[in-house]
């Protein structure tokens, strides 16, 4: 069993890759909001909820992150689909490149 | 916006009063702005009790209601950042008033912003109280003493701008007002 402290830790480790994931999941095909929460939970094991991720993927597309775009369905409910921007992409790199850094030097 | 409609009766007033409350976080957002996210909430609502129809109503509808927050929190940041989106493109004095005011709580730039706004909006304050009374506004100067405004009893000093305040005073809130869109420009550009 964690202990509170081990809990915490993941919590927030967790919470400050979100941009990673998201980014991450969205460089392999567009998503709407719920798809890409189901998304994060079974590619990533990352249980986020719509109060997260709502705010998350204003900020990202605000940064020029992101983009989305509305699509209308049968429903008459529309959806968002958000896209990785060419901006996103170069961020991604980065990201990823500091994430092996961090793991080479934690192996050594 | 179509509206999620429940079968259940409780459920669609839970639904509507939500939609209530988030249209209250948003009514300081343009038309746009506010029709966009609340397009986006509702589509989060009707995915999830799409995805969970075969359950009951009114628990699934609680169950995305609590996964989305309470609006007042979850439209917090989400308002701030396209209220401030909206002061860049449109320079609008009331729009950046509120875009800073907005943002208040987030850090001491923030603080500084909202200073420097105060004065802009003092400036003509300050010119009208010099138009009514002359002798109490001005920059006031003597020994040990230097004082810009208004002053109700000015010692032994001499008030050395005369009706030249009202220029000098016009150019420093201009001057004020263009450094305050300069540095919401130049913190959103960095973020």
């Amino acid at each position: 069993m964690k202990s509170e402290f081990l809990k915490n830790w993941d919590t927030q480790l967790k919470k400050g890759l979100l941009p990673l994931y998201v980014l991450l999941a969205l460089s392999n095909k567009e998503c709407y909001g719920y798809e890409l929460i189901q998304d994060l939970k079974l590619s990533y094991g990352i249980d986020v909820t719509e109060g997260t991720i709502y705010p998350l993927l204003i900020r990202l597309t605000k940064e020029n992150l992101l983009t989305a775009r509305w699509v209308e369905q049968p429903s008459g409910i529309p959806r968002k689909y958000y896209q990785i921007a060419e901006e996103g992409k170069k961020n991604l790199r980065e990201m990823m490149k500091n994430i092996d850094i961090i793991f080479s030097k934690l192996k050594k | 916006m179509k509206a999620i409609q429940f079968n259940d009766k409780n459920a669609q007033r839970v639904y509507d009063e939500y939609i209530r409350r988030c249209q209250r976080r948003m009514r300081i957002l343009s038309e746009k702005d506010e029709k966009d996210c609340l397009l986006e909430i509702n589509s989060h609502i009707y995915e999830f009790i799409e995805a969970n129809s075969g359950n009951n109503e009114m628990e699934t509808l609680l169950n995305i209601l609590e996964r989305l927050g309470a609006p007042e929190e979850t439209l917090k940041e989400v308002v701030a950042l396209k209220k401030t989106k909206e002061a860049i493109r449109t320079l609008h004095p009331k729009h950046i008033a509120q875009s800073i005011f907005l943002n208040i709580g987030n850090g001491i730039f923030y603080i500084i912003l909202s200073f420097l706004a105060v004065t802009v909006v003092l400036s003509p304050v300050m010119i009208i109280l010099k138009l009514i009374y002359p002798e109490n506004v001005g920059c006031f100067y003597g020994e040990k003493y230097f004082f810009f405004g208004y002053s109700s009893s000015a010692p032994n000093v001499n008030e050395v701008l005369g009706n030249w305040f009202i220029p000098v005073i016009t150019a420093i809130g201009t001057a004020l007002y263009f450094l305050v869109i300069f540095l919401l420009k130049l913190k959103n550009k960095n973020k």
